[in-house]
């Protein structure tokens, strides 16, 4: 009868479940946003964040609710993702490979960091940066997360926070750099 | 905040700010992803309800013993072939599935049987093709699939009533369906958990005299 127990629908969920599935749709566009920021490829996305709901829901009875859910949310999305690339890394090419194809030949190369393609070279920097870095500079400047709370969802130091920090913006400088100028490797 | 930080360029500033924008996830995918999700809920629920007995090892081990059971076949058939007997096609696979379209069996088979739910298939005879099946047979076969889907949705919610009345209206469109097994069994299951222990004892009693080898016997106990 296993067969059977695969296909029949939910039963009336409990209150917990139901704010779990509430919570995960209200901030579904940032766990998109993040792996994509992240650096996972559009095809594995949707199966990454199916896998953050996962974790959401298992650890939902006991998480604080008087904090913020995104960093959490951040720091589960950052390990389902480095877990996914040990797991593939022989497997997969790491990282966009279009990235470079599409900033190092911009349509409008003078006004690359005012034009519509900011966007994508942004992206494409960041795939440059060691993982550990991405993630602190995503959480920190671009999701406007304290650093204490970037420390403490990643699990490290709040000054090994502030190194990465430090360190990963001035990668990010010359990444950007260098793809503005149209260098397809770093 | 950032006392321990560089400033930041104000290029870089002005193209973080850009990062910042977070799009929203298209319709499509966001709805699927909570059917997903939902999915995953109700499962989950299932689980905690219903545990998956200990019988997993034996259903595994039976599916090892079809396996080589097939393949002892498969070797005779290819040394009959060899020996220049009379060449018959292989003899398929051991399928989960169940079937009705089962033919009359000729050989070792009908004496050991597989499991009760892996059909004994015909060995040395032609099998019948696909494309010969009768639309209505796989229609009524969905059609089963689908009257024990609520039936089995309905036990997991604990409604034992309606269950049961599913149970009986299977019971009277295909007395002798190919689910009637899982049928017998919910009944079972769904009379014990609707509190009516006598009737469930002795349809568990039937059940057994009807599919000793069943391997959902095991769980004719659980809640």
């Amino acid at each position: 009868m296993g067969y059977l127990r695969l296909v029949h629908s939910a039963p009336p969920a409990p209150t917990p479940e139901s704010a779990c599935l509430t919570a995960f749709d209200n901030d579904l566009d940032y766990i998109f946003a993040t792996l994509k920021r992240l650096g996972a490829a559009p095809y594995e996305v949707e199966d990454l964040a199916q896998e953050v709901f996962v974790v959401l829901h298992r650890n939902w009875r006991s998480l604080d609710t008087d904090r913020p859910l995104r960093p959490y949310l951040f720091g589960v999305a950052f390990r389902i993702l480095c877990a996914h690339r040990r797991r593939w890394s022989r497997e997969i090419p790491w990282g966009d490979m279009d990235a470079d194809n599409r900033v190092a030949n911009p349509a409008n190369p003078e006004g690359s960091l005012e034009s519509k393609q900011s966007h994508a070279l942004l992206m494409a920097a960041l795939e440059r940066l060691p993982m550990s870095r991405r993630a602190v500079i995503v959480m920190h400047d671009l999701d406007e997360i304290p650093i204490a709370e970037v420390a403490r969802s990643l699990s490290i130091t709040r000054f090994g926070a502030y190194a990465r920090l430090r360190k990963g913006r001035r990668e990010l400088a010359t990444a950007i750099r260098r793809l503005s100028r149209g260098e397809a490797t770093a | 905040m950032n006392r321990h930080a560089p400033r930041l360029a104000p290029e870089l500033d002005a193209l973080l700010e850009d990062g910042r924008v977070i799009e929203r996830v298209p319709d499509v995918v966001r709805a699927r992803l909570l059917s997903r999700a939902h999915a995953t809920v109700a499962a989950v629920a299932a689980i905690r309800r219903d545990p998956i007995p200990p019988v997993r090892r034996r259903s595994g081990l039976t599916l090892a013993l079809a396996a080589s059971l097939a393949l002892a076949i498969g070797a005779a058939a290819a040394a009959a072939t060899l020996r220049g007997r009379a060449p018959s096609p292989l003899p398929p696979a051991p399928s989960a599935i169940p079937r009705t379209d089962r033919p009359a069996h000729d050989s070792a088979l009908d004496i050991m049987p597989l499991s009760p739910t892996v059909a004994p298939q015909s060995t040395f005879t032609a099998k019948p093709h696909r494309s010969t099946r009768s639309a209505t047979a796989q229609e009524s076969y969905a059609a089963e699939i689908h009257l024990l889907t609520r039936a089995q949705v309905a036990y997991a919610s604990r409604e034992f009533t309606d269950t049961l009345a599913l149970v009986a209206e299977h019971g009277r469109r295909f007395p002798s369906g190919r689910l009637a097994e899982e049928r017998e069994a919910l009944r079972v299951r769904a009379l014990a958990g609707a509190g009516r222990t006598e009737e469930s004892r002795r349809a568990a009693a039937a059940f057994t005299s009807q599919f000793p080898r069943s391997i959902l016997l095991p769980r004719l106990g659980d809640p």
